[in-house]
């Protein structure tokens, strides 16, 4: 008698399980998103202008209903042309049209976290994004360009929503807004601190 | 078969986007030739420019090409507009033009220097050398100049223009101090359209360069 409840219990745990993972999605998730960064401090200093020109992209694993570890690249250009201006400079004076630009591709670890059920109409979530970033730093002195490019630390947390099409659908809509951080120094340069809204998909894949 | 759809939509989008990054707003592709040059000036800090009177210039332009040997003397009508811009830049500051017999205070030496095909340096250490404007063409043979360190030196392959202005009056050992100097880079540095609002421009961001101050 008491086997037979053991065993009833088994096939009624079975059950659910199953019925628990017909539910949730594939752990493996692709994002993809185009992104829209503004720079701040030095950087804004050096070319204030909203990139329009960036894109995002992650690859990540959930550990269970909540967690999720991955991997991420990207990019991000910023750009600014000024107007003719005589720069006192260690050369002289030099009257010049200064093009600023930077080129922002990070690569970075992400642990997420998903503040409501993967059940849940929407699901806001956080990602804290840790590694480097590739920095190519191109500021031309009328067609003269005065470059350096390397790699630095960047962190960058993150806080958005997926609103996955349908309950159980692996496609989900992706919003979020990350700031970047990196201790990053070259000439007028002393940090690097941007605010990047990313607009996308997320697809649970496998 | 629905999951490798997603995949597959997936690695399109990605490529798509990556694309995207090569579309980086590019600085060169909408530069027009006034943009892209550059006008540098140096100048010795510790010279009173009040101190000097009258001037003479080279009746001809040195171009250098290939190598520092081959310095020729030009007349073109691009050097006989520079001479004339540069002359009444000088005038306009307040210096009087003279011969080069009537012992001026400043002497101004013009060079083209065209690093088309080889790249030799803008180094006023060697510039001095023979085949350039060689001091004995003021009237000081054994002469030679003298660059003080403030000067850099430019590595670069292109076409430029220089204007050296150096002190005659105040001969250190022989040696003529060169006490402003003007630098034009970019592209139609030698178009003669171009003289004049580049000899304005290197004399504008000279405010000091000035016989009243």
């Amino acid at each position: 008698m008491k086997k037979i409840k053991n065993w009833l219990l088994i096939f009624a745990g079975c059950i659910a399980a199953q019925a628990v993972s017909a539910q949730s999605r594939p752990p493996l998730s692709i994002d993809l998103n185009y992104s829209i960064a503004q720079p701040f401090g030095s950087v804004k200093d050096y070319a204030n202008k909203t990139s329009f020109r960036g894109w995002s992209a992650g690859l990540s694993y959930m550990l269970n209903d909540r967690l999720s570890v991955g991997v991420r690249s990207g990019y991000q250009d910023f750009y600014k042309r000024l107007p003719r201006a005589v720069y006192p400079d260690k050369q002289g004076d030099v009257s010049a049209v200064q093009s600023r630009t930077l080129q922002v591709i990070p690569l970075q670890a992400t642990v997420g976290y998903a503040f409501t059920p993967a059940t849940s109409v929407v699901i806001p979530y956080g990602v804290l994004g840790i590694g480097a970033a590739n920095m190519n730093y191109e500021k031309y002195w009328g067609e003269f360009v005065d470059k350096k490019n390397s790699w630095q630390f960047m962190v960058s947390p993150e806080i958005g929503i997926n609103i996955p099409f349908g309950q159980y659908s692996p496609v989900m809509f992706n919003a979020n807004v990350r700031y970047n951080y990196a201790p990053y120094k070259y000439n007028e340069i002393t940090s690097f601190n941007s605010i990047q809204g990313n607009i996308g998909i997320k697809v649970h894949i496998h | 078969m629905k999951r490798t759809m997603y995949l597959l939509s997936a690695v399109a989008a990605l490529v798509a986007m990556i694309s995207i990054s090569s579309c980086r707003k590019d600085p060169l592709k909408d530069m027009t030739d006034e943009e892209s040059r550059i006008y540098i000036t140096n100048h010795d800090n510790t010279v009173d420019f009040t101190s000097y009177s009258t001037f003479s210039i080279v009746d001809s332009v040195a171009v250098l090409s290939r190598n520092s040997d081959s310095a020729k003397k030009a007349l073109t009508t691009y050097d006989k507009q520079l001479i004339a811009s540069v002359t009444a830049a000088m005038k306009q500051r307040g210096y009087t033009l003279v011969d080069k017999s009537a012992k001026p205070d400043l002497g101004i030496n013009l060079t083209r220097i065209d690093n088309s095909y080889t790249s030799i340096g803008w180094n006023p250490g060697w510039w001095g050398g023979p085949g350039y404007w060689d001091a004995g063409w003021w009237g000081y043979p054994g002469g030679g100049w003298y660059w003080p360190s403030y000067y850099t030196v430019y590595q670069v392959n292109e076409k430029q223009t220089a204007i050296d202005l150096f002190d005659l009056k105040n001969a250190k050992n022989d040696k003529f101090n060169v006490i402003w100097n003007a630098l034009w880079r970019g592209s139609g540095v030698w178009s003669t359209n171009n003289v004049d609002p580049m000899v304005q421009a290197s004399f504008a961001q000279s405010a000091y360069l000035s016989k009243s101050k």
